[in-house]
C-alpha cells in the first residue's frame, strides 16, 4: 500500500476513534480538547490584509473600465 | 400502638425517604448526563452543550446581526467543526439569498457599528457589486483577519436547496442554523472531494450515525452527481 493510502487509512481510523469519543463523552469534555486546536490556530495566525487576500486568491472585485 | 412502633415508623419513613432521594438523584444524574451529550432531538434540531471556541463566538456575533436582515445557512468546514471535528478553520462559510441594496446597506452599517469590516471590499456599494458578481465577501472584527466570515449569495439550485433545508443547532448561548448534515456529507464527497473534505464527511457520518437518513443522503448524492 502506498504511503498516501496508508496515511489516509490511519487518518480515517483516528477520525472514527475521535467520533466515538464524542459520542461517549460529555460535550464539555471533548470540546475543551478541540478548542485547544481551534483557539491556538486562530490566536497565533497573524498576517496582513494583503497577505491574506493573496493567499485566498483573487477575491476583490475587478475595477470597472 | 405497640412500644417501639414509633421508632419502626421513623425507620421505615427514613428508608423510604432515602430510597426516594436515591431515585431522585439517579434521575437528576441521568438527565444531566443526557443534557451534556450531543443530542439529535429531531430531524431539524440538534443540541450541543459544548464549550464555545473563538469560531463559535464569531459565528454567534455575526449571525445575531445577520438574522435580522435575511435567512442564512452556515455550510462547509465549520459545520463539521461545530460537531466536534478535530481541526481549525480560518473562516465560516455562510450562504444568504439575494437581497436588495437598501437592505444590504443597513446590514453593512450595523455590522460596521458592531465592530466588523469587509476584508475584500469595504464600501456597501462595492460589497453589493461583489455579491452580485458571485464573489464572496469576507467580514472580520476590526484589526483582525482571522477568523472571518465568508458570505455569498445563493447562486444556483444547490445553494437554494441548502438554504431551504437547515437544521437548528442549540448551543449554551444561542442557536445557529447550519446545512442539513446529509447534504453537507454528499456535497463534500461528490463535489469537493479533497482529502480534508472527505475527512469532514467521514466525521459527520460517524458522529451522527443512527440519526442520518441514508435514503436522503443517497438522493442528495444523485442530485449532486447530475449537477456536477
Amino acid at each position: 500500500m502506498s504511503f498516501i493510502k496508508e496515511n489516509q487509512k490511519e487518518r480515517f481510523r483516528f477520525i472514527d476513534q475521535w467520533a466515538e469519543y464524542i459520542r461517549t463523552h460529555d460535550d464539555k469534555e471533548w470540546s475543551q480538547q478541540q478548542n485547544v486546536i481551534i483557539n491556538s490556530c486562530v490566536r497565533t495566525a497573524s498576517m496582513t490584509k494583503e497577505q491574506y487576500l493573496a493567499m485566498k486568491g483573487k477575491q476583490k472585485r475587478r475595477p470597472q473600465s | 400502638m405497640e412500644p417501639g412502633d414509633d421508632k419502626k415508623d421513623t425507620c421505615v419513613s427514613g428508608e423510604t425517604s432515602m430510597r426516594k432521594n436515591t431515585i431522585k438523584n439517579d434521575i437528576v444524574e441521568r438527565d444531566s448526563h443526557l443534557r451534556e451529550k450531543m443530542r439529535f432531538i429531531d430531524k431539524t434540531t440538534l443540541e450541543i452543550d459544548r464549550e464555545l471556541s473563538d469560531l463559535d463566538r464569531l459565528a454567534f456575533e455575526f449571525t445575531t446581526i445577520l438574522q435580522n436582515y435575511t435567512p442564512y445557512v452556515i455550510v462547509s468546514g465549520y459545520v463539521s467543526i461545530l460537531l466536534g471535528r478535530a481541526r481549525a478553520s480560518e473562516d465560516i462559510d455562510i450562504i444568504i439569498p439575494k437581497i436588495a441594496f437598501p437592505k444590504l446597506k443597513k446590514l453593512v452599517y450595523e455590522l460596521k457599528e458592531k465592530g466588523f469590516y469587509g476584508i475584500n471590499e469595504e464600501k456597501d456599494s462595492d460589497i453589493f457589486a461583489c455579491l452580485s458578481e458571485g464573489i464572496a465577501v469576507r467580514f472580520a472584527k476590526q484589526n483582525t483577519m482571522i477568523p472571518n466570515i465568508e458570505m455569498k449569495w445563493a447562486k444556483n439550485n444547490i445553494d437554494d436547496l441548502v438554504l431551504q433545508n437547515t437544521i437548528k443547532v442549540i448551543l449554551p448561548h444561542g442557536t445557529l442554523l447550519v446545512s442539513q448534515l446529509e447534504l453537507q456529507i454528499a456535497f463534500k464527497e461528490i463535489v469537493l472531494k479533497s482529502p480534508k473534505d472527505r475527512e469532514d464527511a467521514r466525521h459527520l457520518q460517524k458522529v451522527a450515525e443512527g440519526y442520518l437518513d441514508k435514503k436522503l443522503l443517497q438522493h442528495y448524492k444523485e442530485i449532486l452527481r447530475e449537477f456536477h
